[in-house]
C-alpha cells in the first residue's frame, strides 16, 4: 500500500531525469568541447577575454542587491507594522506589477531617462539647464542617463524590488510579538530592539531576498540591452549573443552558463550555512 | 509611542510606490495617446484600442500566451500534486535528495535554464533525425517526421519543467501538516485507495494545490527567458513579441493590451480583498494565524458560493484545452503555410494580406535582428523558417555550409523581371538558390540641427566632437566594414592586422564615449526623436527616418560605402518549398515591388518596378518624387563605383570577427 503511492514519484524521477538532469548535462558536455569535437578546456581559457563583463556584472548586480535591501527592507519593515488592512492592500500593490510584463516596465523606463525623454524635457522645461549654464558656464542640453550603468541598476532594482521585500515582509510579518514585548519589559529601546531582535529574526528573510534579487540581476540581458543600450554588457548578454546573437559559439555560451551555475550553487551553499533551517522561508 | 512616526514611514512607503508605479502609470496613459511616440503626447484617443483587435501579431502572441500557461498550469499542478505525494511517500533521505534536483530549475538562473533546455531539445531532435531516416528506411508502415524544430510543444515542455516545482513546493508543506493516519484511518473504514485520495488526501492539501497553480501560472505568463531560448522562431509569446519591438518601436498597441491585463488584474484583487474584508467583518475576529493573500484567495474559492465561479473557470478552461487541440492540428494539417524570416521591418504587411487572400496560403512572417543573428538562430536549431532573406555576404556562407536548397526557377516566371545587374551576382554566380529582394547602400544618418558641418566622411564616427551622440551599428560586418574604409582598406580584407587596426579605432573611440550604444533596428526611434546625432544605416531605412524627422540627412561617404544585395532563398530540407516558390514569385512580381518600394523606401533589383517607381509615386501621391531621394533609394552609377560589396570571409577571419565583436562589447 505504501509503495504504490511511492509508485507516484516515479514519472516525477523519469521527468526530472529528462528535463532538470539531462539539458545540465548538455551544458556540461558542450563546456567542455570545441566545434571540432573532442575534449577541451579552450572555452574556459577563452574566458579571460571577458573579465570585463564578468567584473561589470557582479558589481551592478551587488550594487542593485545592496539598493534593494536598502529600500526593501525598511519598506518591509515599516509595512508590517501598519494595521492588517493597509498591509493587505500594500501586498497586493507590491505584486500587482509583476503582472505587466517586465519588458514593459524596463521600456518605459526607456522613454523617461533617453536623452530626449520625459525627464530630461521636464528639467528643460522647469529652466534646470539654463541655470545650470548660466551659473557655471556649460552647455548642457540634456542629462546623459539612458546607456548607462546607473540605468541598468535602476532597471533592475525596479524589476526585482517586490522579490526583495516580499520574503522580508513575510518573515517579519510571522515573527511573534510576544518577542519584542519580552524584549521591550526588559528594558531594550526600541533601536535596541530592532538591532537584537528583529534584524537577527528577519535575517532568513533577507538572506533569500537576496539571493532572489541577485541571481536574477547578474544573468540579466533583457535590462541591459534596453537601458544599457548595448554598451554594458553583462553575462547574460555575453550568453544570449553565443546563441541566438551576432557571434555564434555555443560551447563558449555553455561554458559561460556553467559558470554562473558554480556561482549560483556557490550562493545557495553560502545561505544556506547563514540561514539554517530555514528552507521554506524563501517563496513568498 | 509607536503612533507617532507612522507619518514618516507612511511617507516612505508611499514614495517607494511612486517609484513603483510611475512608470506603470506612464504606460497606461500613453495608451491613450492619440500620436505614436511613447514621449509625446498628442491628445486623448482610443485609436490603439481598436487597432489592438486587428493586430494579428499582437493577438496570436497574447492567445499562445494564455494558452501556453493554461496547459502548463493544469499539467504541472495535476503532475507536480501527484509527484508530490510520492515524493512524500519515499524515505526522508532519497525525498531530500529529489527535493535539492526539484530545486534546481527554481534557483537556477532563467538563462541557463533556458539555455540548457535549448541545447537538449537541440541534441533530442537531431538524435530523433537520424532514428528517424532509419526507421524509414527499415519499414514503410509509419512515415516517421525526420525534421523536428523548436515551437509551442517545446515551449510548453519547458514551462511545465519550471512550473513543476513551484506546485511541489507549495502542496509538499499540506503533506508534512497532514496526518499520516488519516488515509490509513480511511482504508481500514473500507475505502479504495483512490477513494481515500479523493475524499481525504485532496481536501487536505487543496489550498496548498491551489496557491501553486496560482503562482505556476503567474511564473508563466511573466516568463520572457526560458520561451525566448525554446520557442524557436515560429511561435511566440507576448513577451517575444515585445522583446522584439523594443528593438525597433513598440507600437502603443502593446501599451493597450498591458493596460487591459494590468486592469483585469487589479479588478480581480479588488474583488477578492473587498469580498474578504466582508467576511472578514463578519465572522469578526479569531483567525488562528495570518494567511498570505495567495493562501486568502485559496481559502476563499474553497466555500460554496465560489464553486459555481470555479466550475465555470473549470469549463472556461477546458474549452481552451479542446480550442488549443483543435487549433494546432488545425494549424499544422489542414491548411498551408510557409514560414518567412526576414531582417527587421523590411515588408510592406499588404502584401502579406494580399498573397495570403489570392493563394490561401497562411504566412507566418518572423524577423531576425541581424544577419548574424540569422545565422545563429538557424545553426541553434531555433528556426523552422522556409524562405529566409538575408545578405549576399550570409547567402555566401550559407551556400558554402550546404544551408540553402536549390530553387526551381520554373515555379518562379517573375525572375525573368529582375535586372541583369542583379543576376549571377558573386554570392550565387549561377543563380541556383536565390532571388534578389532590394538593394541598396550603407551610409550615414545625421541630425542636422544637432551637426552643424556638412558631414563627407566616416572620420565622424569617431570623433570627439559627437561623444555620446553616435550610435554604432550592432552589427560586426558593418562596424567594422566601416572602420575599414576610413582607414583606407577594403571591407573584405583577410590582414588580420588591418582588421586589428580597424577594431583599434572603435574600441578606442568607445573607451572615450563617443558612443551612445550599438543599435540595430532602435536606430529608428532614437534619429527620429532626436535622441543621437549620429548613426549608420541602410539608405532605405534613413528615408523612412526622414519621413517623420526632417532634419535627417543622408551621405555615402566619400572613402566609399558598402553596397548590398539582399535575395531571398529557401533552406534546405524547407517543409513548405512549393509554397515558398510561390511566395518568392509573388514577391518578385513588378507589383509587390512596387508596393514594397513605396513602403520600406529600399530600391527594388525588379528593372521595371525601378523604371516605373517616380511616375508610381505621382500616381500616389499627387506629387512629383524628389529626385534626390529617389538617387538615396537607387544610387546613381557614380556613387556605386566607390562603393564595395561584402564578401563571404574565410572562416578563421570570421571567428575573429565575431572575437572582436565580442570583446567590444566587454571593453
Amino acid at each position: 500500500m505504501k509503495n504504490k503511492r511511492s509508485l507516484f514519484a516515479v514519472p516525477y524521477v523519469g521527468w526530472m531525469t529528462l528535463f532538470v538532469v539531462a539539458p545540465i548535462i548538455m551544458v556540461v558536455i558542450y563546456a567542455f568541447s570545441s566545434v571540432e569535437g573532442g575534449v577541451t578546456l579552450e572555452n574556459f581559457a577563452s574566458m579571460g577575454t571577458y573579465a570585463s563583463v564578468f567584473t561589470r556584472s557582479f558589481w551592478l548586480a551587488i550594487l542593485a542587491t545592496l539598493i534593494c535591501l536598502l529600500i526593501g527592507y525598511p519598506a518591509a519593515y515599516f509595512i508590517s507594522r501598519e494595521g492588517p488592512r493597509f498591509q493587505r492592500v500594500a501586498m497586493m500593490l507590491i505584486m500587482l506589477p509583476m503582472w505587466m510584463n517586465f519588458l514593459l516596465r524596463t521600456y518605459s523606463w526607456m522613454s523617461i531617462l533617453e536623452n530626449n525623454g520625459l525627464l530630461n524635457r521636464f528639467f528643460s522645461a522647469i529652466g534646470l539647464f539654463t541655470l545650470l549654464n548660466r551659473l557655471f558656464g556649460m552647455e548642457l542640453e540634456y542629462f546623459p542617463l539612458i546607456n548607462t550603468p546607473g540605468a541598468v541598476v535602476l532597471g533592475m532594482v525596479y524589476n526585482y524590488l517586490p522579490f526583495m521585500i516580499l520574503p522580508i515582509y513575510s518573515v517579519i510579518e510571522k515573527m511573534d510579538g510576544s518577542l519584542l514585548e519580552a524584549a521591550r519589559d526588559l528594558g531594550a529601546g526600541s533601536a535596541r530592539v530592532f538591532r537584537k531582535v528583529i534584524l537577527p529574526l528577519s535575517l532568513p528573510g533577507v538572506l533569500s531576498g537576496v539571493t532572489m534579487v541577485f541571481v536574477p540581476s547578474v544573468s540579466t540581458f533583457a535590462i541591459s540591452r534596453l537601458l544599457g543600450g548595448g554598451t554594458q554588457m553583462m553575462l547574460g548578454d555575453l550568453i544570449e549573443q553565443q546563441f541566438l546573437g551576432g557571434a555564434y559559439n555555443p560551447h563558449l555560451g555553455a561554458a559561460i552558463s556553467l559558470v554562473m551555475m558554480v556561482i549560483v550553487v556557490v550562493c545557495m551553499v553560502v545561505m544556506n550555512h547563514f540561514g539554517e533551517g530555514e528552507e521554506q522561508a524563501v517563496m513568498l | 509611542m509607536k503612533k507617532t512616526n507612522r507619518g514618516g514611514s507612511r511617507f516612505l512607503i508611499g514614495l517607494m510606490f511612486l517609484f513603483l508605479y510611475l512608470p506603470i502609470l506612464l504606460l497606461i496613459i500613453f495608451s491613450f495617446n492619440a500620436g505614436d511616440s511613447s514621449a509625446v503626447w498628442r491628445g486623448f484617443s482610443l485609436h490603439w484600442y481598436s487597432q489592438l483587435f486587428q493586430n494579428r501579431l499582437i493577438m496570436e502572441s497574447l492567445y499562445i500566451t494564455l494558452l501556453v500557461s493554461l496547459l502548463a498550469t493544469v499539467i504541472s499542478t495535476a503532475a507536480g500534486t501527484f509527484a508530490a505525494i510520492g515524493l512524500y511517500s519515499l524515505s526522508r533521505r532519497k525525498r531530500d535528495a529529489l527535493l535539492v534536483v526539484n530545486n534546481i530549475p527554481m534557483m537556477n538562473a532563467d538563462i541557463v535554464t533556458g539555455v540548457s533546455l535549448c541545447l537538449f531539445f537541440v541534441a533530442f531532435f537531431q538524435g530523433w533525425g537520424s532514428f528517424a531516416r532509419w526507421m524509414n528506411g527499415i519499414q514503410s508502415v509509419v512515415e516517421l517526421p525526420t525534421r523536428l524544430t523548436l515551437g509551442f510543444g517545446t515551449l510548453l515542455l519547458a514551462h511545465i519543467a519550471f512550473n513543476i516545482p513551484y506546485v511541489i513546493l507549495n502542496v509538499a508543506p499540506r503533506l508534512r501538516q497532514m496526518d499520516k493516519n488519516l488515509v490509513d484511518a480511511a482504508q481500514d473504514l473500507g475505502c479504495t485507495w483512490m477513494q481515500a485520495f479523493w475524499r481525504v488526501i485532496l481536501p487536505e492539501i487543496k489550498p496548498g494545490i491551489v496557491s501553486g497553480a496560482l503562482i505556476a501560472f503567474t511564473m508563466s505568463v511573466d516568463d520572457f527567458v526560458i520561451s525566448y531560448f525554446t520557442a524557436g522562431s515560429s511561435t511566440s509569446t507576448l513577451a517575444m513579441t515585445i522583446y522584439g519591438m523594443t528593438k525597433r518601436r513598440i507600437t502603443p498597441e502593446i501599451n493597450a493590451v498591458s493596460t487591459l491585463l494590468f486592469l483585469t488584474v487589479l479588478l480581480l484583487l479588488v474583488i477578492v480583498n473587498v469580498r474578504e474584508a466582508r467576511q472578514e467583518r463578519r465572522s469578526a475576529s479569531m483567525e488562528p494565524r495570518k494567511l498570505t493573500w495567495m493562501e486568502k484567495l485559496s481559502v476563499r474559492t474553497s466555500t460554496p458560493k465560489w464553486r459555481w465561479v470555479k466550475r465555470g473557470a473549470g469549463a472556461a478552461m477546458a474549452c481552451c484545452f479542446v480550442a488549443a487541440v483543435i487549433f494546432l492540428t488545425g494549424a499544422t494539417s489542414s491548411r498551408p503555410v510557409v514560414n518567412v524570416c526576414s531582417l527587421g521591418e523590411y515588408i510592406d504587411t499588404d502584401l502579406i494580406t494580399q498573397f495570403e487572400e489570392q493563394t490561401g496560403i497562411r504566412v507566418n512572417y518572423q524577423t531576425v535582428e541581424s544577419n548574424e543573428s540569422l545565422y545563429s538562430l538557424l545553426k541553434s536549431g531555433g528556426a523552422d523558417y522556409d524562405v529566409v532573406v538575408t545578405s549576399d555576404y550570409m547567402i555566401a556562407k550559407f551556400i558554402e555550409e550546404d544551408m540553402l536548397e536549390p530553387l526551381d526557377y520554373k515555379n518562379i516566371p517573375n525572375f525573368e523581371l529582375i535586372d541583369e545587374r542583379f543576376k549571377n551576382l558573386h554570392y550565387d554566380p549561377e543563380d541556383q538558390y536565390t532571388v534578389p529582394y532590394t538593394w541598396g547602400t550603407l551610409g550615414i544618418i545625421y541630425n542636422t540641427s544637432m551637426v552643424d558641418e556638412e558631414i563627407t566622411s566616416w572620420s565622424a564616427l569617431y570623433d570627439d566632437k559627437y561623444a555620446g551622440n553616435v550610435l554604432l551599428i550592432n552589427n560586426s560586418r558593418d562596424a567594422l566594414g566601416e572602420a575599414l574604409l576610413y582607414l583606407g582598406y577594403s571591407v573584405n580584407t583577410t590582414d588580420e592586422a588591418e582588421i586589428r587596426q580597424a577594431f583599434e579605432l572603435i574600441a578606442d573611440a568607445n573607451r572615450r564615449g563617443v558612443f551612445q550604444g550599438k543599435v540595430s533596428d532602435e536606430v529608428f526611434q532614437k534619429m527620429e526623436g532626436g535622441n543621437a546625432a549620429i548613426a549608420t544605416y541602410y539608405a532605405g531605412d534613413y528615408l523612412t527616418m526622414a519621413e517623420n524627422n526632417e532634419d535627417l540627412a543622408f551621405v555615402v561617404p566619400d572613402e566609399g560605402s558598402n553596397w548590398f544585395v539582399d535575395a531571398m532563398c529557401v533552406l534546405k530540407d524547407a517543409p513548405h518549398k512549393t509554397e515558398a516558390e510561390m511566395w518568392i514569385n509573388f514577391i518578385a512580381s513588378t507589383d509587390a515591388n512596387l508596393a514594397n518600394m513605396d513602403y520600406i523606401w529600399y530600391a527594388s533589383p525588379n528593372r521595371e518596378a525601378l523604371e516605373k517607381y517616380p511616375a508610381y509615386y505621382e500616381e500616389l501621391y499627387g506629387e512629383e518624387l524628389d529626385q534626390e531621394t529617389y538617387e538615396i533609394m537607387a544610387a546613381p552609377p557614380e556613387v556605386l563605383e566607390r562603393c564595395e560589396v561584402y564578401e563571404n570571409l574565410p572562416g578563421e577571419i570570421q571567428k575573429l570577427y565575431s572575437q572582436l565583436w565580442v570583446e567590444l562589447g566587454t571593453g
